[in-house]
């Protein structure tokens, strides 16, 4: 049974704030509240290397969010900047041109547009070479930043402003949500985790966690989205919650490639999890698509199943 | 000072091992491959102190070397054709950083169709990319070059990143004698590298690359890079006259081979101008006063220079070994629009376009070239662009295409 | 030609009622150009949207900058400086600001044209249409009757604009409803037509050129965010009832912006000049001691506290 060894109780997440207010970023994003607590953990003495995304807004002349440092790189890219960084502070700490206190830890911030799809062969690259640095995926399913466009990680029926309803497709993309933590697996870094926002002390746990590792040490977060996902944005947490709840966001981490489930959620259906969200009304209106719903059901289902076979 | 038997590969290898370069991120393409090859070898020996890493793709490789470069360390690289267009973007990027690193560009023709020799359409591509331009004639000057690339890169008045072009085949296979500098006196001519406004770590920390939103902010970066380009051409005067000092070789913006009392000059680049330099002797032998201007900064665009150069001829000729189709030569144009202003212009500018892909550039056609020149010259009227093609290669083309239909 | 430009918070529909702005004057028979301003906006962040039309084709692009009409879908976008609803706004202007105060109120601490209306259409989509933030068809509505076009034109411009964005019949025929309402609620504006601005030659900036440290695109002050206000972002706003707090920390643990700090009693504190307004502390509190309220435009407000 997983359990939690430094974050017991809510009250022990740091107060102290490391990404500052006063973002560009959409009120109520899920992905913000993932790096905020992450940020609470990793400190002050880091570098974001950032792919194109949300998050660019973060630093946008002449305001900066981050107490620490920023470099903004490519979408296609952000790894390969990690890669860079890390050695170059390596080379210069060795030849003694920088004090060893000034090392940071290096960071890369990319959506699920630039994980999962363009920056897959930098991401491979650098956990292949066994860079020893964190990898913050915000995962909010769409290509957010140009307006929801589909992606890779957008799950079987979710509206996107091009996988739209249709008589042809009536349950909207037929697309399943490409496996990235598998992806990463087969790579066999040292520490990955997928977390919630919605389950701070969870997120707060593997943070801590992941900082006793050398290597890549690789971050899925839910990134739950009101203005993409099309709900009301004071129920990003209650959104999260059932993604949780209902095994459609399993809370895990695997340990060189050991996994572990993190949670065991009960399994509400499904459908109080897309109930909730304008991205998958069309499942419940005009008329209610009975086999879309049942296939994300056994989808699921079929998932936990085979994590209580290999968990036994 | 010793000489030594190099290839144009080695020599751009010697001269990042002069230059004491930090890291090293690369991916193989011919015809660049040696110059990694040579590098991962001597940081393995510890012969360069620096770090070596393979990359999983040129647009990797670049980021890497950016971030790397504006984390504070002296950063060189290398690549090819395909894999600097793979880059391209990042291109962008690291000038914009005002990240002074040291990209060697071994010139090869783009696909389709994919060919492994010559041209300089892929280093041409990435004239407006913010990195100045040096592109060589010789393994010596590769070396050289790289020398002053970083000492005009680095220096707070530029602060940008720097191509220096060899050819493939040509240069980056070809041995010919190198002499190295001293690595005491490289020392003296090349500061350490302690920029002002890069650097990660903890006790100053900073956000770069930053997102601007709205034109004001972005015309003004923009405008800075222009101005820094322009600095340039000082700080390489600078350069050149401290490395003539301390080496005994010159090396200027433009080069001229016996432009004194020349009535017609023919402009080139890189390799090839060695070829042109002999049809100039060629063409004197002939009693034809032709002389030679050899482009070697390509950005900044050295126009003072080149109007310099080019006054009171009677015709000039660009010679473009790339072709921008349905324009034509790029440097025709760039020269063109440097001479508009110039009340004493040559009273013609051809274009020539040859040696693409690594095709031949024949002494037959020189004098062809210069024969057309020089009638343009009489007649006060330009000509081209002239899509340089022998008969020869005609002929073998034809049959190579009634191969190519089963019609041979 | 006429020129409107709309000011409003992204996700307000600003933009679609430009559109339906533009929509109604090319069905009345006009030359009609509508355009947003795209960049960093994002839901709650200030937007911009233009419309022109005219008799005689357009020779203008982009931002509108000497309005004849402005239309603001969020009185605290008159105090938010980033927003510049006030600019190219002259004696002439005519003014349209949703807002639930008097004009008297607005005017107390601006310097506001003779030719404003105030209405509280928010108050009204909230009321009728039982949604904070779908007003577009009222500002389109609104926009059309003060530029004097006619009803059947405005209603198919909705119904066009409603119907792209993929809503449903039964809500495009609610907001006709509530748009004819505020269609008849004001009467067409007197435009001054044919008004120019004299043009001047601009005085040009030699750039020159800057150190590194300056001349790159480049922030050292980390974390200076702060200074950049977005508490006007907010409709609504958390209000603590002190007396029902638990001391549980999930506000402040699931607050996205880290604008909710817990004092030495362990009492939420709310960073008013940065929360959003997201609502998340008002779902998420379990004992409902954090309530919204809707926040009193105009003015400071959010900043007052």
């Amino acid at each position: 049974m997983w359990q939690r060894e430094t974050f017991k109780k809510i009250k022990q997440i740091p107060r102290e704030e490391h990404v500052m207010p006063g973002t560009a970023l959409c009120a109520g994003c899920g992905g913000l509240e993932a790096l905020r607590l992450a940020a609470k953990v990793l400190g002050d003495h880091v570098v974001y290397v950032n792919a194109a995304g949300c998050f660019t807004m973060l630093a946008a002349y002449p305001y900066s969010s981050f107490k620490g440092s920023w470099l903004y790189t490519t979408m296609g890219s952000a790894p390969a900047g990690a890669q860079g960084i890390r050695d170059a502070l390596d080379v210069l700490i060795a030849k003694r041109r920088l004090p060893k206190s000034e090392d940071l830890k290096v960071i890369v911030l990319g959506g699920d547009g630039s994980t999962y799809d363009m920056a897959l062969s930098a991401t491979s690259g650098a956990m292949n070479r066994q860079l020893d640095f964190y990898y913050i995926c915000y995962d909010n399913e769409a290509y957010g930043n140009t307006g929801m466009q589909l992606s890779p990680a957008t799950p079987y029926a979710a509206r996107t402003a091009t996988s739209p309803c249709s008589l042809q497709h009536p349950a909207a993309t037929m697309q399943e949500k490409k496996d990235i933590f598998e992806i990463w697996r087969a790579h066999r870094p040292p520490y990955i985790a997928t977390v919630a926002p919605r389950y701070p002390l969870d997120l707060e746990e593997k943070f801590a966690r992941a900082a006793t590792f050398t290597g890549p040490k690789m971050f899925l977060a839910l990134a739950a989205c009101p203005t993409g996902w099309l709900y009301d944005p004071g129920a990003t947490p209650e959104v999260a919650k059932l993604a949780v709840e209902t095994g459609l966001w399993p809370l895990k981490e695997a340990v060189n490639g050991v996994v572990t489930h993190t949670y065991i959620p009960k399994r509400k259906p499904v459908e109080a999890y897309l109930r909730l969200q304008g991205r998958f009304r069309h499942l419940f209106e005009p008329t209610v698509q009975t086999d879309a719903i049942r296939h994300i059901q056994e989808r699921v289902d079929a998932y936990w199943q085979q994590a209580a076979q290999e968990q036994a | 000072m010793d000489s030594q038997m190099m290839t144009g590969n080695l020599a751009a290898a010697w001269g990042a091992r002069l230059a004491d370069v930090d890291y090293i991120p690369a991916f193989p393409i011919t015809p660049q491959t040696e110059i990694v090859e040579a590098l991962a070898k001597w940081c393995e020996r510890g012969e360069v102190a620096a770090t070596f890493v393979s990359m999983d793709s040129e647009h990797s490789m670049m980021t890497a070397a950016g971030a790397a470069e504006v984390t504070g360390a002296r950063v060189f690289t290398a690549t090819s054709s395909q894999g600097l267009l793979h880059a391209f973007e990042v291109l962008y990027s690291i000038s914009g950083w005002r990240a002074p690193l040291v990209l060697v560009n071994v010139s090869r023709a783009l696909a389709a169709p994919i060919t492994l020799e010559s041209d300089h359409n892929d280093v041409l591509a990435a004239r407006d990319a913010g990195f100045l331009q040096i592109h060589a004639e010789t393994c010596q000057e590769v070396l050289d070059s790289i020398l002053m690339a970083y000492r005009i890169a680095e220096d707070e008045r530029v602060m940008l990143p720097v191509i220096v072009n060899l050819d493939g085949f040509t240069l980056s296979f070809t041995r010919e004698p190198v002499s190295l500098p001293d690595p005491d006196m490289v020392r003296r001519f090349l500061p350490p590298f302690r920029p002002s406004h890069l650097g990660f770590a903890a006790s100053s920390p900073h956000a770069l690359g930053v997102a601007v939103i709205g034109g004001t902010s972005y015309a003004y970066f923009r405008h800075q890079m222009h101005l820094a380009a322009q600095n340039a051409l000082e700080v390489h005067r600078e350069a050149a006259d401290s490395f003539h000092a301390l080496f005994g070789r010159r090396y200027d913006l433009v080069e001229g081979y016996r432009l004194e009392d020349a009535d017609d000059v023919l402009v080139m680049t890189n390799a090839g101008a060695s070829k042109g330099k002999a049809a100039v002797d060629a063409a004197r032998a002939q009693g034809k006063r032709g002389g030679l201007l050899r482009l070697r900064v390509i950005r900044p665009w050295p126009a003072e220079a080149i109007r310099e150069a080019l006054r009171d001829r009677r015709a000039v000729a660009v010679l473009d070994q790339n072709l921008a189709p349905g324009q034509g030569g790029i440097l025709y144009q760039e020269v063109a629009a440097c001479l508009y202003h110039e009340a004493r212009r040559p009273r013609a500018l051809c274009s020539f376009i040859g040696g693409l892909g690594g095709q031949n550039l024949s002494e037959g056609e020189f004098q062809a070239i210069f024969e057309q020149t020089a009638e343009a010259g009489v007649a006060g009227r330009g000509l081209g662009p002239v899509l340089l093609y022998s008969a020869e290669e005609h002929r073998e083309m034809t049959h190579l295409q009634m191969v190519a239909t089963g019609n041979a | 030609m006429v020129a409107v430009r709309f000011h409003g918070r992204g996700g307000q529909g600003a933009k679609t009622a430009s559109r339906i702005l533009g929509t109604a004057a090319f069905l009345s028979g006009y030359v009609a150009q509508d355009s947003p301003i795209y960049g960093a906006e994002r839901r709650g962040a200030p937007v911009a949207a233009f419309t022109r039309f005219s008799r005689e084709p357009i020779r203008e692009r982009g931002a509108i900058t000497y309005p004849d009409v402005i239309v603001v879908a969020d009185a605290s976008l008159l105090d938010d400086a980033t927003a510049r609803v006030v600019d190219g706004m002259d004696d002439q202007t005519v003014l349209f600001v949703n807002s639930s105060l008097s004009t008297d109120a607005l005017r107390a601490h601006l310097s506001l044209p003779e030719q404003m209306t105030v209405r509280d259409v928010t108050g009204i989509a909230l009321q009728q249409l039982g949604q904070r933030e779908a007003i577009s068809a009222l500002l389109g509505a609104v926009a059309a009757r003060l530029v004097g076009l006619e009803w059947e034109s405005v209603r198919l411009a909705i119904t066009r604009e409603l119907q792209d964005l993929a809503v449903t019949a039964p809500v495009i025929e609610k907001n006709l409803t509530v748009a004819k309402q505020c269609y008849d609620s004001s009467g067409p504006a007197s435009l001054h037509k044919g008004r120019s601005q004299a043009i001047s030659v601009a005085a040009l900036h030699r750039p020159i050129y800057e150190p590194p440290t300056k001349g790159t695109a480049r922030i050292s002050a980390a974390g200076n965010s702060v200074l950049r206000e977005t508490g006007g972002w907010r409709t609504f706003r958390p209000v603590l009832f002190a007396d029902k707090c638990n001391g549980c920390w999930l506000c402040f643990a699931y607050c996205p912006d880290g604008v909710i700090a817990m004092n030495q009693e362990d009492r939420p504190v709310v960073d008013y000049a940065h929360c959003k307004g997201c609502q998340i502390c008002v779902h998420e509190c379990p004992t409902h001691a954090l309530v919204a309220e809707r926040e009193a435009e105009g003015g400071v407000a959010w900043t007052a506290k």
